[in-house]
């Protein structure tokens, strides 16, 4: 029986994997503007062969690489960035409601990104601001906790103050804004992909993707850090310093995911939780696993929002819209909460 | 405990009592509300109806302004210099500081309907009548609330004179263009709001000039003209002619420009950009200035149909405008050069 669950285990895992593989593909072929499926391919290949392209509508190409496959790799990077941030930040905190905003992230980057939109000039894009207050906003939770290891709980507390510290900053910021600056900015805090082009995806995807390898090269400290700091320290860790790198390189791949998706909610929260109802709860396997479900959660809710209506639904809607049902009927059928 | 509270704050509100000789305007929201025959202090918190008591010539019963106008609207200190003196009671839309307006004194309040219960909730608070207006971006109801804003403040043959002349300006204009058949009648998407993918939907002016506004028809029209967000691969879809942009920014404030769209990898196969058919446009600013909803009607007009329009100056029409409606010279002039529109076509 413990075999055959672990043969089923891994299969799962092996689908899990292979789904935002499946997903983009798919999602490539699916946009307002139809492309048939025989000539997605020659676009595609007309990408790397310069010969092809004669054969080619250059809007097939402008669409191709300049909108589809920017939005489908944020989609992807961004999926990954935001469940894997909160397994780490789960597993570290042994707390299964901590999420990937917990440490003031998502309201630092709002504040910055309103600081950008409403005074620095309308011209100015909001993402750099977001993502230097997402970094501001956690340091601050991080400098005034004190250590990491030394009480997890006040670490939390923290966050919670200032979150709401910087939403406060937040308000005074929209008080004074204009309905215009106002409107743009609501679009960013709903959290959306809709605009994202290389030039936004030059800096963020780098610093994901680092975040998100050193994280998956942490996956086995996890399982000795999510124990108790006695027990971590009778394994072997060195947990002060790894508890600040993990925390560094969860803050990081969020506040580089936000910075340019704008805030996505839930996905940090329901993807670990699938992904440990499905796999158990080893950290070895949650994390990668989160990676690609997160990545596959958000690539599916965005080709759905932007294929559904003519007009663009933010995604961050329909993540917690789609996301929180389904999350709340599987957790009803396990019946229990895994870390 | 709680419930004697609100009893007392309900009792200590101020109960409107219209005083004799009011006459009964029937607002927006369809509330009647008693106003005195003779208004001498208007406030004004909707910067549309603002703009509207400027044109009827009451300007200086104004009390007071919003904050919009005060520091995003480009036009209004042309119009009426004399504002930069008033007090900034509110944001725009929003509720207004009650001791100001209580000390401003003014024997009538004008809100936007747009924000639930704001009106009734405000005569309540000040004992002031409250009147709701807006023309939610549809040229009869803009009409309509020159006309009630005008009976409101007892000037309703100057309303009227304004009405009749909006009217007949936009016949004229449909006089030009109504034989034009639907396949040419320009495809045209506009991008509004400081996103190139906001658009507005039912959106008046590009109709009435003979132009067929892509996004129309995305939400129900009894919604007035909104916004709504538009994938890139949907405007690439709809391939329009003819792209408009929000010009009412200053140009140091434009996220969206003409040299950017022009120069996007990702809309050179848009016809209007390899056609490099992209313009500013004014449209609207908190709600419409009727004067120029007016003037960007014809200009969008002679942009659609040069061949129908050869005869019409925009500029010399345009200020004709400002001069029927503001009483200034050059007034279209020199919001153009505030706002650095560039000449196109449509001069």
């Amino acid at each position: 029986m413990d075999k055959k669950n672990r043969k089923s285990r891994r299969v799962l895992g092996i689908l899990i994997m292979a789904l935002p593989v499946a997903l983009f593909v798919l999602s490539l072929n699916v946009g307002s503007y139809s492309i048939p499926a025989g000539d997605m391919g020659k676009t595609l290949l007309s990408l790397v062969v310069p010969s092809l392209r004669q054969d080619v509508p250059q809007v097939h190409r402008d669409i191709v690489l300049h909108i589809r496959l920017p939005r489908l790799l944020l989609a992807l990077a961004a999926g990954a960035s935001l469940a894997v941030s909160g397994a780490a930040l789960q597993a570290l905190f042994r707390n299964p409601l901590v999420n990937e905003y917990i440490l003031g992230l998502s309201s630092g980057s709002a504040f910055g990104a309103a600081l950008s939109l409403v005074f620095l000039g309308r011209s100015f894009p909001p993402q750099p601001a977001a993502f230097v207050f997402a970094m501001v906003a956690v340091m601050a939770v991080l400098l005034i906790a004190g250590r990491p290891e030394s009480g997890l709980v006040s670490l939390l507390l923290t966050g919670v103050i200032v979150s709401a510290f910087f939403s406060a900053l937040l308000m005074l910021v929209e008080f004074f804004a204009s309905p215009y600056a106002l409107q743009s900015l609501f679009y960013w805090l709903m959290g959306n992909l809709a605009l994202a082009g290389w030039r936004d995806l030059a800096l963020a995807l780098p610093l994901m993707a680092a975040g998100l390898t050193l994280l998956i090269l942490l996956r086995w400290r996890m399982n000795v850090l999510s124990m108790s700091d006695e027990e971590a320290r009778a394994a072997g860790a060195d947990v002060r310093r790894e508890k600040w790198l993990v925390i560094l390189a969860a803050t990081l791949v969020t506040a580089a995911a936000t910075s340019v998706a704008g805030i996505i909610g839930w996905l940090g929260l329901i993807v670990p939780h699938l992904v440990r109802m499905a796999v158990g709860a080893d950290n070895r396997i949650v994390i990668p696993l989160s990676a690609a479900l997160g990545a596959s959660f958000l690539l599916a809710a965005d080709t759905v929002t932007r294929s559904l209506t003519s007009i663009e639904i933010p995604v961050g809607i329909f993540t917690s819209l789609i996301g929180i049902p389904i999350f709340l009927a599987l957790l009803k059928k396990s019946k229990k909460v895994w870390l | 405990m709680i419930a004697a509270l609100c009893l007392c704050l309900q009792l200590l509100a101020l109960p409107y009592a219209p005083k004799e000789g009011a006459t009964t305007i029937r607002d927006s929201l369809g509330r009647t509300v008693a106003v005195p025959e003779r208004v001498r202090r208007v406030l004004s918190l909707q910067p549309e109806v603002t703009r509207i008591i400027v044109a009827l010539g009451a300007g200086p019963s104004l009390v007071g302004r919003d904050d919009f106008l005060a520091r995003f609207d480009h036009l209004f200190p042309l119009i009426h210099p004399a504002q930069a003196g008033l007090p900034v009671v509110s944001a725009a839309d929003g509720f207004p500081k009650l001791e100001v307006v209580l000390r401003l004194d003014p024997d009538l309040i004008i809100a936007s309907p747009s924000e639930a219960g704001l009106p009734d909730l405000l005569q309540k608070k000040t004992g002031k009548p409250v009147l709701a207006f807006s023309s939610m971006g549809r040229f009869e109801d803009l009409l309509r609330e020159i006309l009630w804003v005008g009976a409101a403040l007892g000037r309703a043959e100057r309303a009227g004179t304004l009405a009749r002349f909006l009217r007949e300006k936009l016949e004229a204009v449909r006089r030009r263009t109504e034989d034009i058949p639907a396949e040419r009648r320009p495809a045209v998407y506009v991008s509004f709001w400081g996103s190139f993918t906001r658009s507005p939907v039912g959106y008046e002016p590009v109709a009435a000039a003979a132009g067929r506004n892509l996004a129309d028809g995305l939400l129900p029209s009894r919604l007035g003209s909104v916004a709504v967000e538009v994938s890139l691969e949907r405007i690439l879809a709809w391939d329009p002619e003819i792209l408009l942009l929000h010009g009412n920014y200053l140009p140091g404030e434009r996220t969206v420009n003409v040299a950017g769209v022009l120069s996007d990898p990702r809309l050179r196969s848009v016809r209007a950009v390899k056609d490099c058919r992209v313009y500013y446009t004014f449209g609207f600013w908190h709600w419409w200035d009727p004067a120029l909803a007016l003037v960007e009607t014809i200009m969008l007009a002679k942009l659609f149909h040069p061949e129908r329009f050869q005869d019409v100056d925009v500029v010399r029409e345009g200020n004709e405008v400002f001069r029927v409606f503001y009483g200034m010279e050059g007034g279209f002039d020199a919001l153009r050069r505030k706002l650095e529109i560039p000449d196109g076509p449509w001069r």
